[in-house]
């Protein structure tokens, strides 16, 4: 019995060295360790495309997830060589850092992921942008499409929803690092594969509609909405900034003088009823719910229509008042002139706003000057004939009586 | 006034051998008169300032004062309580007017004459030192006429204007719709006009110029009387105003 705890003590030993390899090890298995260079320049030493290829190049390939449906593991080289990673460079095991030399050799039982179908198995597959996208991610969770995914709803955008995953394109131009025409057009088609109805009243508007014609300055769902950090439309404080939004591009005239559109929509907003308050507010509460109308309640949200649009413009009466008649039910056919329409009063637009406002700039100081004229001469009078009735006083007051009487209130004039 | 008076008269009196001394007064306002201007002055002053607070929601002091919807209705509320203030006191003001004249007893001291253009004449002669007299008033000095009529017409429109941007959908059902958006330019520059003339011209003359609490007391001496309203004294007392006897003094 004595011999015992050595032998024990031997046990424990090889026992610990046979499990501090794996113990430290440990952290390792989920896989989706940032890609260093020299980690990926081993794997890539170790994998190479030709390897994965071998066996995903064969469009029967797939796998039977836990729910019975199957999942594809076809890739088809050219996407991905066609692809701005693929014009990167950029191998498989550069993304799906998971798969190893284990699953080269036996993929059945190193399968690298498991799912339990197939909206699961691009939940975990899409893991992998982040490795190098970390900022987009970010933005990302923060978004609607983020939080929408956090909340528990799986079919929330995620990244390759939008971008494809071996398919991938380049959407900026690298020499200017804008967005290249052709990835504009891109956009609204996207946001379409969930927002279809949205995207139908938007290549209606006069936006979408310069879109497809290949203009250059309209607004893509993501000019309005953000691209990755798309917040949600549907708050007050959304509502309350979103004047500023469409301002970004409505005052700017570099855009706006080639389509003769006004740039002072915003001041003359700003000026009237409705958008001082919706300023105030943004400024002082930006969460506060008002029922001000702002830019799009009047304009329309994504079927913006060109106010002189002989159908559906705001310039044709009826179809301002209607808007007026959303929040003033009872609003007649005069009413909508109340609305200055983002004009300055001119003697051509609203004429009686424009001479009230010339009036007022000749009687203000014809009034003001006079009176300001008589009120300095009798305090200098008061303050004069006080002075000369000091220098008086030792004198008789029979001489000049009105003007002897040293109580400092000679002033007649009430 | 009397005050004053009787405390210059212990200053210049020779104890015990003073007769005396008898103060008369003159009534100038009516009872309903001094609370009609009660009424104006509070209804006035509370819409001045919820006004202005309103007019300059751009600049950042207005902003924290109507920083939340609740707060902006609330300026509004307290804005429009006191626009129906002013305006019974309008109609009532009015309404008056229309009674004495149907009955022929509207008096006609406040209404401008030819009167009021010499006096003002001679007054600015006086205030450049041309003259040494000043014009003898009668009830109302051209300067008191020129208040009244100015607020007179400067409410007038402030009241129309008001309920114009207040009721624009049944002002427009009547009228062409731009008369909203020049009543709301009027409304918003007659109140600095109306709130300038009575902060310089109105204050000026009855608190910094003398101090003329009349429409307080509905009273002035006799001193004033003889002194500011030298022809309406002689209307009513048939003596000459500018004796140097004034109230027993030398």
């Amino acid at each position: 019995m004595r011999r015992l705890p050595w032998a024990f003590s031997i046990v424990i030993l090889l026992g610990v060295m046979l499990i501090v390899p794996y113990a430290l090890a440990a952290p390792q298995p989920i896989g989706f360790a940032a890609p260093d260079r020299i980690s990926q320049q081993q794997q890539t030493e170790a994998v190479s495309d030709e390897t994965c290829l071998a066996c995903h190049s064969n469009p029967a390939l797939e796998k039977k997830l836990y729910n019975g449906e199957s999942w594809s593991l076809y890739v088809n080289p050219e996407d991905h060589a066609n692809s701005v990673h693929g014009e990167e460079e950029l191998d498989c095991v550069q993304c799906h850092t998971d798969f190893d030399q284990k699953h080269n050799e036996n993929p059945v039982q190193f399968p690298g992921f498991n799912a339990v179908d197939r909206r699961d198995a691009s939940l975990k597959l899409v893991k992998v942008c982040q490795q190098c996208h970390t900022e987009q991610h970010e933005n990302a969770l923060d978004s609607v499409h983020g939080r929408a995914l956090e909340t528990g709803n799986v079919n929330a955008a995620i990244c390759t929803d939008c971008h494809g995953s071996h398919t991938v394109q380049r959407l900026n131009d690298p020499a200017t690092g804008q967005l290249t025409q052709e990835a504009r057009l891109w956009i609204p088609q996207t946001c379409a594969k969930c927002h279809s109805t949205i995207h139908a009243q938007y290549t209606d508007s006069v936006h979408g509609a310069a879109l497809t014609d290949g203009n250059p300055d309209v607004p893509t769902c993501i000019d309005c909405h953000g691209v990755h950090n798309i917040g949600d439309p549907t708050t007050a404080e959304f509502r309350l900034k979103s004047p500023e939004m469409c301002a970004k591009c409505h005052t700017d005239p570099a855009i706006m003088d080639k389509y003769g559109i006004s740039t002072q929509v915003l001041n003359t907003y700003v000026a009237d009823f409705h958008g001082s308050t919706v300023t105030l507010f943004e400024k002082q509460s930006p969460d506060a719910e008002t029922n001000k109308p702002v830019c799009y309640d009047c304009h329309g949200v994504h079927d913006i229509a060109a106010a002189d649009d002989p159908q559906k413009g705001l310039l044709v009466k009826e179809n301002i008042l209607k808007r007026c008649q959303v929040c003033h039910p009872t609003a007649t056919e005069n009413f909508s002139d109340a609305w200055l329409s983002h004009y300055i009063p001119s003697p051509d637009k609203y004429p009686l706003v424009y001479y009230v406002n010339v009036f007022y700039a000749i009687f203000i100081p014809g009034v003001l000057i006079p009176m300001a004229i008589l009120v300095a001469l009798d305090v200098s009078s008061v303050a004069r004939r006080k002075l000369r009735a000091k220098k008086n006083q030792p004198r008789p007051p029979a001489a000049e009586p009105a003007d002897a009487k040293p109580t400092g209130k000679e002033s007649s004039h009430d | 006034m009397s005050g004053e008076t009787s405390a210059r008269a212990v200053n210049s009196a020779a104890p015990a051998t003073r007769t005396v001394q008898v103060v008369r007064f003159f009534a100038r306002f009516t009872r309903e008169q001094r609370w009609e201007h009660w009424l104006l002055f509070g209804s006035f002053t509370v819409l001045f300032l919820t006004g202005i607070v309103q007019k300059y929601r751009n600049e950042p002091w207005s902003q924290n004062i109507l920083s939340t919807p609740e707060r902006l209705e609330l300026v509004q509320n307290i804005h429009h309580i006191a626009a129906i203030v002013l305006t019974l006191e309008v109609i009532y003001h009015l309404a008056r007017g229309i009674y004495l004249l149907a009955r022929r007893k509207m008096p006609h001291a406040i209404f401008p004459d030819w009167q009021d253009v010499k006096d003002a004449g001679r007054m600015s002669k006086y205030l450049l030192f041309l003259t040494k007299k000043t014009p003898k008033y009668g009830k109302y000095n051209f300067e008191q006429k020129l208040t009244y009529w100015f607020l007179f017409f400067s409410i007038g429109l402030m009241v129309i204007t008001g309920f114009i941007i207040w009721f624009p959908i049944q002002v427009t059902s009547v009228l062409p719709g731009s008369i909203v958006p020049a009543a709301k330019l009027t409304h918003s520059t007659e109140a600095i006009v109306a709130g300038v003339f009575v902060l310089i011209w109105h204050l000026f003359h009855v608190v910094f110029d003398r101090l003329n609490l009349s429409m307080f007391t509905g009273r002035l001496n006799e001193d004033d009387m003889r002194k500011y309203h030298a022809a309406e004294f002689e209307r009513l007392t048939g003596e000459p105003a500018d004796t140097p006897d004034q109230g027993g003094q030398a």
